[in-house]
């Protein structure tokens, strides 16, 4: 697996020089490889939003490299261009950035300034709406007639449209209904799916994290706390509940059924896996 | 029988319903629903389902297209009426940005008993008061703006016990919160309930915060279609379900297991569970 | 950080300042600052130098926090003393080169300027130090408030005032946030013509709009809900007492004024 983000020795600070300095990423080491589904999860305050602004260098390292395709991304202006559009960033809430008077229009914002052809821009518009299930009847309505819902996937389709090396989410279900939620999760699964792309997510949601990624990344005080395989992050709830996260409810179950006694895996966290559990070890004891 | 706090019959809303030509579907379509004294109900449903415009229907924000809202025998009919029904009714909203209107945090808390017209030395006391039953009494001089969004949303509802209203309508207070400040949140409502007996109507589309209540009220349409205890509610998983909404994770995983149906609580859950791994044994 | 601007920065600390009356702090801050341009000569100006000096002196604000209010209209003190040096002609010609000539009385004019500017800057500036914000609308709104027989809606200004106050750090965050987000797709916002730098602000604008609008809309609701139906009726937590401390300041703020009349009647003008 070849690295598409390096993240060197990074750290950064706000106000720096002043009293009022805060130290919002310290020393951050981290590969990212291409083609994966990454998780970063951390309560508010634990830097996440600071270092993915550096992906796409939105924001400049105090100290240290990000390196996109093994490129300073902040080598030069060139670059550093280059690199918002290798890096797609999808923000919080993204339904907010929307202005155009199409849905279209708005999608092609970011294609055309990318100084694409006509015709590119067509079609990259074309396949972000049907990544993001926005129908063809949807593109000439005005972004603002449309349901919350709606609105939020055609902001995510704008950023898609770019078709970026690497495609980051930030708290890209907030506010949504449990169905809305599923819905994204699943849009976000399958277009990673289909066109290969690194997909990095950032939530506040064990649950949702669970559904979508292989590798997880915790983040605290400015650090990365834990960095592991969805088992592995799980398997230590304890401490994430002691880091301020919220451990889905079926996790903290089985630990409690792990404490009295009985053998149980300490990674389960959705309600398939656990039904699964229970049944081999029922089934098993029955066939003894 | 207990005594009614907020009566809704057979209530109608539709938006831009005074415009000619215009035919919007109705938001809210023959509700009637009794909110008693004392009680914590909560109204689940998904984005759009009409829960908001309830919410607003029952202080004398909107008026109903069609039926009544009346709030303690009061009919949300005019200004006048609806000024005393919201001296009953108080309410949070879901932006906690939005709805707080001073630069400094105990000036924001006084902002309801201000209007009320309440004499100055009673507001400092309900202040000071509403501040400490919220958690937020050190932070009383703080600016609004560098709080979290679980401390700004506690603000807000420290406003509205400021005002000493019977009731307080949450709309869905947690939705932009990140998980340490909902749990702030549903303390402090829950407290509300419990000790202050403040009548709460909670709407929400988390399960686990509609769990807390002692009725929960299901939507989608703009009209109920399931009401009773939490346990009841959340037996129906299939239903639930078709109107796109989870159940609690301890009530699917016995429901899959055929440990029961209707099963809430992390406590329940893993005493059942546990008992059918050890009957295995 | 664009959020750190705040202006109108309220300075915490318990001092005799603090703890008067906005009314009267609003109300002598204004007669000082008329009295700054009554001053004619030197003298008279030192008069009122000194009342800021002791101002700054029991304000309980930190000089260094009080220079850095002067740092933004450093440039506009430059400007003023050069246009005061070059064309205000009379007195004694210190310097002469081509057509410029440097006077006695361009020089002492660009003094005084400077030295007015900067009474009037820390003045003001230190009346915000010292009262939060809510006091100095709510101060703003009884000392206004007998316009409201002239069917002056003060109360309606003042709110308008303090929602101004409380929204602007949240209006910077959000185009903070707007601007990222429209960065991130590829938005350029600092390179080309100014008619292409007025169309790139489109993207930034629009969006500010759209929410400052659904903000407005929600605020309304939200303080519809909390009873609020104008001005009448209300009461106030905070009530404003005027007390011996207030006549104090006022004492030796009319003595000052009556200081500066004095002294321009006795000594000679300078500009």
């Amino acid at each position: 697996m070849s690295a598409v983000i390096e993240v060197k020795n990074l750290s950064h600070y706000y106000q720096k020089g002043t009293p009022l300095q805060v130290t919002a990423l310290k020393d951050i080491n981290l590969t990212i490889n291409q083609g994966e589904i990454l998780g970063i999860i951390g309560h508010t305050g634990s830097g996440k939003s600071t270092l993915i602004s550096h992906f796409n260098g939105l924001l400049k390292p105090s100290e240290g490299t990000v390196l996109v395709d093994g490129e300073d991304i902040h080598k030069d202006k060139e670059t550093l261009r280059n690199s918002r559009f290798k890096v797609g960033l999808c923000f919080q809430y993204p339904e907010y950035q929307l202005f155009e008077e199409t849905v279209y229009k708005d999608i092609a914002f970011g294609p055309k300034n990318m100084k694409l052809s006509d015709d590119e821009i067509k079609e990259r518009v074309l396949r972000a709406a049907e990544h993001t299930g926005v129908s063809i009847d949807m593109l000439d309505k005005s972004p603002f007639d449309l349901s919350g819902g709606e609105k939020r996937r055609v902001a995510i389709a704008g950023v898609m449209a770019m078709e970026p090396e690497v495609l980051v989410f930030d708290e890209p279900a907030a506010g949504l209904d449990p169905a809305g939620r599923k819905k994204l999760i699943d849009l976000i699964k399958d277009y990673h799916r289909s066109t290969g792309c690194t997909v990095i997510v950032v939530s506040h949601s064990m649950e949702d994290i669970a559904r979508l990624s292989d590798r997880l990344i915790v983040m605290n005080n400015a650090g990365i706390a834990m960095d592991g395989t969805i088992q592995d992050v799980f398997s230590r709830a304890d401490e994430l509940t002691e880091m301020g996260l919220d451990v889905p409810e079926i996790t903290k179950i089985f630990a409690e059924i792990k404490k009295r006694g009985f053998d149980v895996p300490p990674d389960v966290y959705s309600v398939d896996r656990a039904v699964d559990v229970i049944r081999s070890l029922t089934e098993g004891r029955a066939g003894l | 029988m207990q005594e009614k706090i907020i009566e809704l019959k057979n209530v109608t809303f539709v938006y831009d319903a005074d415009e000619e030509g215009k035919t919007n579907k109705p938001a809210v379509n023959d509700v009637s629903l009794d909110i008693y004294k004392g009680e914590f109900v909560a109204v689940l449903g998904h984005n759009g389902c009409g829960k908001s415009t309830l919410a607003k229907l029952c202080n004398a924000i909107y008026e109903p297209t069609e039926g009544a809202v009346t709030v303690k025998g009061i009919p949300s009919e005019g200004e006048e009426n609806g000024d005393k029904i919201r001296r009953i009714v108080g309410m949070v909203f879901q932006n906690p940005d939005n709805q707080i209107v001073a630069t400094i945090v105990e000036d924001d808390v006084a902002f309801g008993p201000e209007n009320l017209g309440v004499e100055p030395k009673e507001i400092r006391r309900r202040v000071d008061e509403a501040l400490k039953s919220v958690n937020m009494y050190d932070m009383r001089e703080r600016e609004p703006h560098k709080l979290s969004g679980g401390q700004k949303q506690r603000v807000a509802i420290a406003g509205v016990i400021a005002m000493q209203t019977e009731s307080i309508i949450f709309d869905e207070p947690t939705a932009m919160l990140d998980p340490s400040g909902r749990k702030e949140v549903m303390a402090a409502i829950q407290r509300l309930n419990k000790e202050m007996g403040i009548t709460i109507v909670l709407i929400t589309h988390f399960m686990d915060e509609a769990v807390k209540a002692d009725r929960v009220v299901v939507m989608d349409k703009g009209s109920i279609i399931e009401q009773g205890t939490p346990r009841e509610v959340f037996s129906k998983i299939d239903l639930l379900r078709e109107h796109g909404l989870d159940v609690p994770q301890s009530a699917e995983l016995c429901h899959s297991l055929g440990l029961g149906d209707g099963v809430i609580g992390m406590d329940e859950c893993v005493d059942k569970v546990c008992a059918m791994l050890g009957g295995a044994v | 950080m664009i959020s750190d601007i705040t202006f109108g920065q309220y300075y915490p600390s318990k001092s005799v300042l603090h703890k008067a009356d906005p009314r009267m702090k609003l109300l002598l801050t204004f007669v000082t600052i008329i009295f700054l341009f009554v001053c004619k000569n030197f003298l008279s100006l030192a008069v009122m130098a000194f009342i800021t000096v002791l101002a700054v002196a029991v304000s309980g604000v930190p000089l260094k926090t009080i220079l850095k209010s002067i740092r933004p209209v450093l440039i506009i003190l430059v400007f003023t003393a050069a246009l005061n040096i070059f064309y205000t002609k009379g007195g004694e010609v210190y310097y002469e080169i081509w057509k410029i000539q440097i006077t006695e009385k361009g020089v002492n004019t660009a003094i005084f300027t400077i030295i007015r500017i900067v009474i009037l800057v820390v003045l003001s500036s230190l009346l915000t130090y010292t009262t939060t914000p809510t006091d100095l609308t709510t101060g703003l709104e009884r000392l206004l408030s007998p316009l409201n027989v002239l069917h002056i809606k003060v109360h309606t200004l003042a709110m308008m005032m303090t929602l101004a106050l409380r929204f602007i750090p949240t209006l910077v965050e959000e185009i903070e946030r707007i601007m990222n987000a429209q960065k991130a797709r590829g938005a350029d916002l600092e390179t080309g013509s100014l008619v292409q730098r007025a169309k790139a602000l489109i993207p930034i604008f629009v969006p500010l709009m759209v929410s400052s609008f659904r903000r407005a809309y929600e605020l309304a609701f939200a303080m519809t809900c909390r009873c609020y139906t104008g001005g009448e009726g209300r009461t106030r937590m905070k009530q404003m007492k005027l007390s011996v401390r207030d006549f104090v300041l006022l004492f030796i703020c009319l003595t000052a004024c009556a200081g500066v009349i004095v002294l321009n009647i006795f000594f000679e003008a300078v500009i």
